[in-house]
């Protein structure tokens, strides 16, 4: 990691350390205050905006792990976040068990379906493995609307999540559960990058012929990936079931998985920034035109017919994330790496 | 270096002539006039209800892959809308502000619209597909924001709680249709054997789900269920094994292009004419015929929630005029039809509960105005909706506003209604738990 000026490592805690300087713990302390006291600022809808990033980070960052790191394309990220949310939805819904038992169950689950999804990925890769993942989206989309203890076409409600008597019944509740899982799951993605089993992701992911030679595992590195991918898949989609708090597989469509390999390319393939700014600019960015700029366009010409503003929104959607792929393709956490490099050397230029 | 530091004298130069330049400024300030005597008050003005306008929240799907229904739904209530408020005056006087929202048919999206609105001080939100109001509904029905969809499917309004169905749902023309059948066209004894082809979707699991509920009670055998796909080409081996079971009808639940093939099976089959044969709403359009032939469907029967386009009734002249003015190109699609009446509806709501509850109780727009325009609006309506489709009104524990859908026979070619407005029964999904859990109250 690049280092303010006339800062250097002496010893090897120091070189490993992820909070270097001390200006580096007060904004993270200050990112986090910020963070834990939005429900004291931020309205019902833009806490619920919140609520959508958090959750969707988990299910990034799982995503992450598994392409960016490790470079296993899936595109049926969206059939395992229904994996999660389902297994929720049936063990608090049909079984009556506690929201906790269906969180940490529906990561199993999700990572066991992942694991069966991955095999594949031994003997493919690149598009051809692409082909098997889109197959996992619509075959666990197909199950699910088969099987009757999901309620089917129909779908499930589900519960409002408790642990003990507490019950996460407002949107500031959800804020703290969905956050702390969040921030609980970005520290142990950016660690997991730092340790044996990263780096051989990343071995994987550059020369997977070369890892192999060198004694990485291949089979077992990859379907970790997968398993690790897809357990974090499972739980954005327990958050998300008791966060809408009614299930339908509608909800989980191919496009929502083409949708989480956008926010990562556009964040930054595997950093760990990468899935955070991607998710909040993609979210943002959708959130923002539906309800601040085409109510403002429609505002503006009375005249023309009702509702002639609902092609403005995937136009300008589409083209802000073309722009972005062909004026910074590194994503934005390049951008953001290029740019604390320049402002450290200011005025200098090198 | 060199440029920094010219910035920084440029910088302190013209903050030191700002601070000079002060008392300069202050002189050119106008001069202090002598205080006047004051006046007598004058009674306050109450304020015109032009100037007290109501919010209508609107969940539409203008975008995304339910376009093709949504963007002519949204056309349709926006353009009520802007005709209640042009010609009628809005409500009692009161502009109606439609504070619509684009969900593109994404559930996230729909999630926190609905909080969107909820926050904007809307009085109730609509949406017009069932997906996305089970998206909403959680949240909604948590926040006791009335929520009302124009296609809803039996989990939104079972158990009834603060979402309301505009019109019936595919659970309900099966209903309405075994009614009808068992009434008019049974002429038999026993149970008459009914076939299903279901869609494999809610289009045709609600049908199916109410057929299970309702067959016993209705005194009807379900002797077969078969499902087919939307792109289906050929049912022929579906409708072999129905033909072996020797059914008495059989109910299609599906879109057009399928329940054309189904249709022309039967008729290779020598099945059809002589079985009956009864269609939901969602393919019982002029697409059917055109694409199975006249002559194979005649004497199909199906029903329909809404009226045609040109049906003699109040509602159509103006809103034929509005569609042909802003938007021509959905003339003769009937989600125009749905979502136009939905605006009535709305504006009906707004009206009991401005007259029930007055302006000043929903202005806030917050819990209060929400459980007053539920209780006074919406569980108060009667309203005949112009004519263009079935009456709303409410009864307790039935939160299906409309209930209500027209037989209809292909006679020559043509959709003749053979019946008026036919009420379909409330569909007890509770009474089996196992396989609708959804419809158990928490």
């Amino acid at each position: 990691m690049g280092l303010p000026c006339g800062t250097h490592n002496y010893t090897y805690a120091q070189d490993m350390a992820i909070m270097r300087t001390k200006t580096h713990w007060a904004l993270l302390i200050a990112l986090l205050v910020l963070l834990f006291t939005f429900p004291l600022y931020g309205g019902g809808y833009w806490l619920g905006v919140a609520n959508l990033i958090g959750i969707t980070l988990i299910a990034a960052i799982g995503l992450n792990i598994l392409l960016g790191y490790c470079g296993q394309l899936s595109i049926g990220h969206a059939g395992f976040i229904a994996v999660g949310a389902y297994t929720t939805a049936v063990l608090t819904n049909v079984f009556h068990l506690p929201f906790l038992v269906g969180l940490i169950a529906a990561g199993f689950i999700a990572g066991f379906i992942g694991l069966i999804f991955g095999i594949p990925s031994l003997r493919v890769k690149g598009f051809y493995l692409a082909i098997a993942t889109i197959a996992a989206q619509f075959i666990i989309i197909w199950v699910i609307n088969h099987l009757g203890i999901t309620g089917g076409f129909m779908g499930i409600a589900v519960p409002q999540a408790s642990i003990g008597g507490f019950v996460f019944d407002s949107e500031a509740k959800m804020f703290y559960l969905i956050m702390v899982i969040a921030v609980l799951c970005t520290f142990f993605a950016k660690n997991l990058a730092r340790t044996r089993i990263g780096r051989a992701f990343v071995a994987v992911r550059d020369n997977d012929l070369a890892a192999e030679v060198m004694g990485v595992n291949l089979f077992y590195y990859k379907l970790l990936a997968f398993f690790i991918g897809c357990f974090l898949a499972g739980i954005a989609g327990a958050l998300l079931a008791h966060w809408i708090g009614f299930m339908n597989t509608e909800q989980f469509t191919l496009s929502e998985s083409i949708l989480y390999i956008g926010m990562i390319i556009i964040g930054g393939l595997g950093t760990a920034l990468g899935p955070i700014v991607g998710v909040i600019f993609i979210r943002l960015l959708q959130q923002v035109l539906t309800t601040i700029v085409l109510p403002l366009v429609e505002a503006a010409f009375p005249a023309l017919p009702a509702g002639f503003t609902s092609g403005i929104n995937p136009i300008l959607f589409g083209v802000i994330i073309v722009l972005f792929l062909v004026l910074e393709p590194r994503g934005i956490a390049h951008r953001w790496t290029l740019f604390k490099a320049a402002y450290r050397l200011w005025p200098f230029s090198y | 270096m060199k440029g920094k530091r010219f910035l920084i004298v440029v910088g302190v130069l013209l903050l030191a002539l700002t601070f000079a330049a002060l008392p300069f400024i202050g002189a050119c300030a106008p001069a202090p006039t002598a205080p006047t005597a004051p006046t007598a008050p004058t009674a306050p003005t109450a304020p015109k209800p032009e100037d007290q306008p109501l919010k209508y929240g609107m969940s539409i799907c203008m975008t995304g892959v339910a376009a093709e229904k949504g963007s002519p739904m949204g056309h349709g209530k926006l353009d009520a809308i802007k005709y209640i408020n042009d010609e009628l005056g809005g409500v009692d006087g009161h502009p109606i502000i439609a504070d619509w929202y684009d969900n593109a048919y994404n559930a996230a999206k729909a999630a926190t619209i609905v909080k969107k609105l909820m926050d904007d001080g809307a009085l109730f939100f609509t949406t017009n597909s069932s997906a996305m109001m089970s998206a909403s509904m959680a949240i909604a029905n948590s926040a006791g924001f009335s929520g009302i969809a124009s296609f809803s499917s039996p989990p939104c309004t079972n158990p009834p709680m603060h979402i309301y169905a505009q019109m019936p749902d595919y659970g309900d023309d099966f209903a309405a249709f075994a009614n009808y059948y068992m009434a008019n066209i049974w002429k038999g004894t026993g149970k008459p054997k009914m076939a299903l082809e279901i869609l494999n979707n809610s289009t045709g699991y609600g049908a199916r789900d109410a057929a299970t509920c309702l067959a016993d009670s209705l005194g009807i055998e379900i002797v077969a269920t078969e499902e087919h796909t939307a792109t289906t080409i050929s049912e022929m081996d579906a409708m072999t094994r129905i033909k072996a079971l020797k059914p008495d009808v059989l109910f299609i639940s599906s879109t057009p292009a399928p329940t054309a093939v189904v249709i022309k099976n039967a008729y290779e089959l020598g099945m059809y004419p002589g079985i009956v044969i009864g269609c939901a709403h969602a393919s019982y359009t002029k697409a059917l015929i055109d694409i199975a032939g006249a002559k194979v469907v005649e004497g199909v029967y199906g029903v329909f929630p809404t009226v045609n386009w040109g049906d003699d009734v109040p509602g159509m002249a103006k809103m034929t005029e509005y569609c042909q003015k802003y938007h021509a190109r959905d003339y003769g699609n009937m989600d125009y039809i749905t979502s136009w009446a939905e605006a009535l509806i709305g504006a009906q709501i707004l009206k009991l509960a401005v007259e029930n509850c007055g302006y000043d109780a929903l202005a806030k727009g917050d819990a209060a105005a929400w459980a007053c325009v539920e209780k006074n609006g919406i569980q108060k309506l009667d309203y005949d909706v112009q004519g263009l489709h079935g009456p709303v009104k409410y009864t307790p524990g039935d939160n299906r506003l409309d209930k209500s859908v027209r037989v209809f026979v292909i006679k020559n070619g043509v959709i003749t209604p053979v019946t008026g407005w036919i009420e379909a029964p409330r569909i007890p999904y509770e009474k089996y738990p196992d396989k609708f859990p959804w419809a158990v109250p928490k």
